[in-house]
């Protein structure tokens, strides 16, 4: 064996050792481990999402959100199905890994205005530690002008069909 | 290989041993200097009952910071009651401080048989820890004064059985 690639292999062998490690004693804090973004869809529906960091995951029915000026008010669907996890203590359990990403339908708010939304969530993180609830915002400019319609748009036609 | 590089090696895995271990120390085992406003807390059992964290001033004291809420917190206290029983008459007490509703810990109490008292902290509980060491305010957190009243150890997730009776023993 050549002496660089003998160096690469020993390098490679001891950052393979030593990652696990380092990956274990390194948990993220709650707002990068579940990062809540918010964009908006048109002037009455705002996409909310977190993007959950690997090794980490959310409990589905610890998700809530909420809008600054209280003054409008905020529809939250139904989240979609999680991971079903039989837990000892609380029986049926949902979580989600990766990401999650829910259409929030805003109604009496003012187009134009900037959006406050407050999104509270909980989860845990497979090296064995849990967070407490953890609220992050983000704030969205809802587009001003005419209220886009809500009838679902017409599937498109694509080459097959 | 040639000794230059196999020196070379040597010192590269030092480097990275150090790099992990001070990590390890930095982040999971950093112990603050005193335990007095732990020690100065009262909190209510399940009951309602204001226990006073100074009643056992002069044990060696381990406080698990959990809730049922965590997982990896219940997964881990059979063995906490396990500790209990084997080194409480030695001077050893575990006392659990729960960021969570007093009918869920009695609850879970009952079922594990829990053999030390858990107290309701609520989430402020978790805020306190994070004076102590706990800077990322995770669970489960647990820490171990000494008799005279000094942090010796303080560890985020769960501890190793093999690690808590290796820093008892030594106390005791």
């Amino acid at each position: 064996m050549t002496r660089p690639a003998a160096r690469v292999l020993a390098i490679a062998a001891l950052l393979a050792l030593a990652l696990p490690a380092l990956g274990q004693v390194h948990p993220l804090s709650p707002d990068k481990a579940f990062l809540f973004s918010a964009k908006a869809l048109d002037a009455q529906t705002v996409e909310a999402r977190f993007t959950i960091a690997d090794g980490y995951y959310l409990y589905r029915d610890k998700i809530r959100f909420a809008i600054d000026p209280a003054s409008g008010a905020l529809l939250t669907p139904a989240l979609p199905a999680g991971k079903i996890k039989q837990d000892e203590f609380f029986g049926r359990v949902e979580t989600y890994r990766g990401s999650v990403t829910v259409n929030l339908a805003v109604r009496n708010f003012t187009p134009g205005k900037p959006l406050v939304i407050h999104a509270e969530s909980q989860g845990c993180a497979d090296v064995g530690i849990c967070y407490p609830p953890t609220t992050q915002t983000a704030t969205v400019a809802l587009p001003a002008g005419s209220i886009v319609p809500s009838a679902p748009e017409a599937p498109k036609k694509t080459w097959f069909n | 290989m040639a000794p230059q590089l196999r020196s070379r090696v040597a010192i590269g895995a030092a480097a990275l041993l150090a790099l992990g271990a001070g990590i390890g120390l930095a982040l999971f085992d950093r112990a603050p200097a005193d335990a007095s406003a732990l020690l100065a807390l009262t909190l209510p059992d399940p009951s309602g009952h204001p226990q006073p964290l100074s009643q056992w001033q002069g044990k060696v004291l381990v406080v698990n910071f959990w809730a049922t809420w965590c997982g990896p917190c219940r997964e881990e206290m059979p063995d906490l009651v396990r500790a209990q029983k084997e080194y409480g008459a030695k001077g050893l007490q575990i006392v659990g401080i729960a960021a969570d509703d007093a009918d869920k810990v009695q609850q879970f109490a009952k079922e594990i048989q829990l053999n030390y008292p858990a107290l309701i902290g609520g989430y402020a509980a978790i805020d306190l820890s994070k004076d102590l060491g706990n800077s990322l305010v995770a669970l489960p957190f647990t820490l171990v004064v000494d008799r005279q009243g000094k942090v010796a150890y303080t560890h985020l997730g769960p501890v190793k059985p093999d690690k808590l009776r290796d820093v008892i023993t030594k106390l005791l």
